[in-house]
């Protein structure tokens, strides 16, 4: 679970970066950017599912579960709503919106870790 | 990297190819109006007894940060609707954030404005003033890009 979480951040991350990256050199989201953004969504859907099952078989106290996956939906909205913006900006300010909601997200997943410590435990 | 430059799409119709500096400001309204509304709900639906007033003003804040992003996707960052909202908005957020700050009993639970927005980094406060910045200051500038 912990792996799994770490992959999602390190995706979360590069995103940001290449994004970053891109606004600085002035392009637009290309498929390689827009890539990253599929690639981090399905991240956050792996995630979603593995939050699931776990929570689903674990016995220990159950997490506040609407502010979990209410967190879980949020983050997948905001990488696939920064992919959907940086795909019909076609300026550097789309990439931009691209890195602030990768940021945001890894944010969002900091806040997952303290509202179910036990699903990573 | 194979990403097109933005200077290359000259088959574009000027004012077609993207809305500049304003999407980023919309994509971070977006976000606000999202987390804001989706926290407000939880409080609203489930505990809405423990603190009506500051959940009232969390919803209030989640309505306000909808309408300027509707706002700013429809009439763009020119539009006095858009401008008198963020103004609303920056109201909005130095009067909760004087409230909490005067009578922490009135909420007993954070809102997005609570502590002029200290849980979300202080940005619920430098957002309307940015914003507000960027309107005017962008328009100053003159024509339309």
């Amino acid at each position: 679970m912990s792996a799994l979480s770490i992959v999602v951040a390190v995706l979360g991350g590069l995103t940001a970066a290449l994004a970053i990256y891109y606004a600085v050199r002035d392009l637009s989201a290309d498929l390689v950017l827009l890539g990253a953004c599929a690639v981090t969504a399905i991240g956050w859907i792996v995630l979603g599912i593995a939050l699931g099952v776990r929570d689903v078989a674990s016995v220990g106290p159950p997490p506040e579960r609407v502010t979990l996956y209410g967190y879980v939906l949020t983050g997948l909205a905001l990488v696939i709503g920064g992919g959907w913006a940086g795909a019909f900006e076609r300026t550097r300010w789309g990439s931009v919106v691209i890195a602030v909601v990768s940021a945001v997200t890894l944010v969002l997943l900091m806040r997952i870790h303290q509202i179910w410590p036990g699903g990573f435990a | 990297m194979t990403a097109p430059r933005t200077t290359d799409r000259s088959d574009a119709p000027v004012g077609r190819r993207g809305r500049g500096l304003e999407i980023v400001l919309i994509a971070v309204y977006a976000i606000f109006a999202l987390s804001a509304t989706a926290r407000s709900l939880v409080q609203v639906l489930t505990r809405f007894e423990i603190a009506p007033i500051a959940f009232t003003l969390s919803l209030l804040a989640a309505a306000t940060y909808i309408a300027v992003t509707l706002a700013l996707v429809r009439r763009g960052r020119r539009s006095r609707a858009a401008r008198v909202l963020v103004v609303i908005e920056l109201i909005g957020v130095l009067v909760v954030g004087t409230l909490t700050l005067l009578d922490p009993a009135l909420f007993p639970e954070a809102t997005v404005w609570s502590l002029y927005g200290q849980g979300y980094g202080y940005v619920p406060l430098a957002l309307p003033v940015l914003a507000l910045a960027y309107m005017l200051l962008g328009d100053r500038r003159g024509a339309p890009a």
